[in-house]
């Protein structure tokens, strides 16, 4: 009976990291779209699709800067070969090489704290875009997996 | 009659052996065939970037595109290549070279020395570029600062170190059609051509390929499992890009941002890196040639993989 009770307990344990994980990686993607949603709303401005939108903006950099706040603490040891569902996964670089992943995103947060209060019109927009955008790929060259 | 049967066995040795030796002299390009010709160095610039030259051969880890030093790995099923240094130092890198040498080697994959490259070298799409380009390159090539240094050997398992089958793999899978300028499309349509298929060399990661590693020609451009590795490499006709514009495309030569905000990975950054610096209207050219491309079905991409704990 006590061993029911200690199995019991383990698996409902470990079931619970199980979803715990899956919120996590769930939160971590939905956070990398609304980032990718926003980005595009520039680049729409920059491509001449919308017109220029200072709010617009603002959101944006607002966003990437809570990205870049938080991303240093989505891929924990614990995530490590989880499967994820979608277009993409974590590459096994970003535990590999923890100080290059975390020096990438440092960087990233740094060109957009740069960027704050800088983009004031559509030239500067498209400036600093760029400058941001190298971010992105920077990171996404090494630590990201494209999967299919 | 045992005699007699061992003797014909070594001359039909003998002649394989010649007939294959015979197939795969590597092909090489005279001076002699060389016309006098003043390069013109900036065009030599633009056609480094158009070739991507520095995503292989620029010395990794640091950010000067220019340091042509070699040394990147470039895995691939069949061992890992070592991109050589072609910087313009007199040892280590191609600064002895004569123009026809660096002529042979980019459009027929040859080395100064007779031997073949190996095809992670680009040759296939780079021989279907204009000589005088190639040339400007080279003149470009030679105003670069000289890197010390040389890169180590290939890393490749027998039989595919040895340099001669080379030859029979350019008679299977090297086209030595040239490029024709398909007269009833525009002029930039036909830049955007001469680009992705010649120096710009797209096809050589976005295509299929087969067990001995050439581009399946009927899925060219159609994507297909990443050949340094883990992932995808997407489809770039209109079966995978049906949904972005020219304007979409130009911008994400020029930027690395996809219509969805999404951002360039992998190793197209590293291409990006070449494509920022195309002029607008060479990135243009190159979209409007990629949106002709008829939809083409890509091999089948891996299953969505299911949730697992």
């Amino acid at each position: 009976m006590k061993r029911i009770v200690v199995v019991a307990a383990v698996l409902a344990f470990s079931a619970g990291a199980v979803v715990a994980q899956q919120d996590q990686v769930k939160q971590t993607q939905t956070m990398m779209k609304d980032n990718g949603k926003n980005a595009g709303a520039l680049a729409a401005i920059v491509k001449g699709e919308k017109p220029y939108d200072q709010p617009t903006v603002d959101a944006a950099l607002a966003q990437f800067e809570e990205t870049a706040k938080k991303l240093p603490t989505l891929f924990p040891e614990s995530i490590k070969g989880h499967k994820f569902e979608g277009d993409y996964s974590p590459s096994p670089k970003i535990w590999e090489d923890k100080a290059g992943f975390e020096q990438h995103v440092a960087s990233f947060g740094k060109a957009v704290a740069d960027s704050k209060g800088k983009i004031k019109n559509l030239d500067t927009l498209k400036a600093e875009l760029s400058i941001i955008g190298k971010q992105c790929g920077g990171c996404h060259e090494t630590f990201r997996v494209k999967k299919g | 009659m045992l005699r007699r049967i061992l003797i014909l066995a070594i001359l039909a040795g003998i002649a394989g052996f010649g007939a294959f030796w015979w197939l795969t002299i590597p092909a090489t390009v005279a001076a002699s065939a060389l016309p006098v010709y003043r390069p013109d160095v900036a065009n030599g610039l633009a056609t480094f970037n158009a070739g991507g030259c520095s995503s292989c051969h620029a010395v990794p880890k640091q950010d000067d595109r220019t340091r042509l030093g070699g040394g990147l790995a470039i895995p691939s099923p069949f061992g890992t290549f070592y991109a050589p240094n072609i910087s313009p130092d007199q040892n280590d890198g191609i600064g002895r070279w004569t123009e026809a040498d660096f002529v042979t080697a980019v459009m027929k994959g040859t080395s100064p020395s007779g031997t073949h490259y190996f095809p992670a070298f680009p040759y296939t799409s780079y021989q279907h570029a204009r000589i005088e380009d190639v040339r400007d390159l080279f003149a470009y090539l030679k105003t670069l600062p000289p890197v010390a240094g040389k890169v180590r050997g290939h890393d490749l398992p027998f039989p595919f170190d040895i340099r001669r089958n080379v030859g029979i793999w350019k008679l299977l899978f090297m086209d030595i059609k040239p490029l024709v300028a398909d007269a009833g499309r525009s002029a930039q349509w036909n830049r955007g051509a001469y680009l992705v298929n010649g120096f710009g060399h797209c096809a050589e990661c976005h295509s299929p390929r087969n067990f001995l590693g050439g581009i399946v020609n009927a899925q060219r451009f159609a994507g297909g499992p990443n050949p340094e590795g883990e992932g995808w490499v997407p489809n770039i006709t209109q079966k995978g890009v049906s949904d972005w514009s020219a304007k979409d495309i130009a911008y994400f030569l020029e930027s690395g941002q996809t219509p969805d905000g999404d951002s360039a990975g992998g190793s197209m950054v590293r291409v990006i890196k070449n494509t920022s610096q195309l002029s607008p209207d060479d990135r243009d050219a190159i979209a409007d040639y990629i949106k002709s491309l008829p939809p083409v079905d890509g091999p089948p991409r891996p299953k969505k993989e299911a949730k697992e704990s």
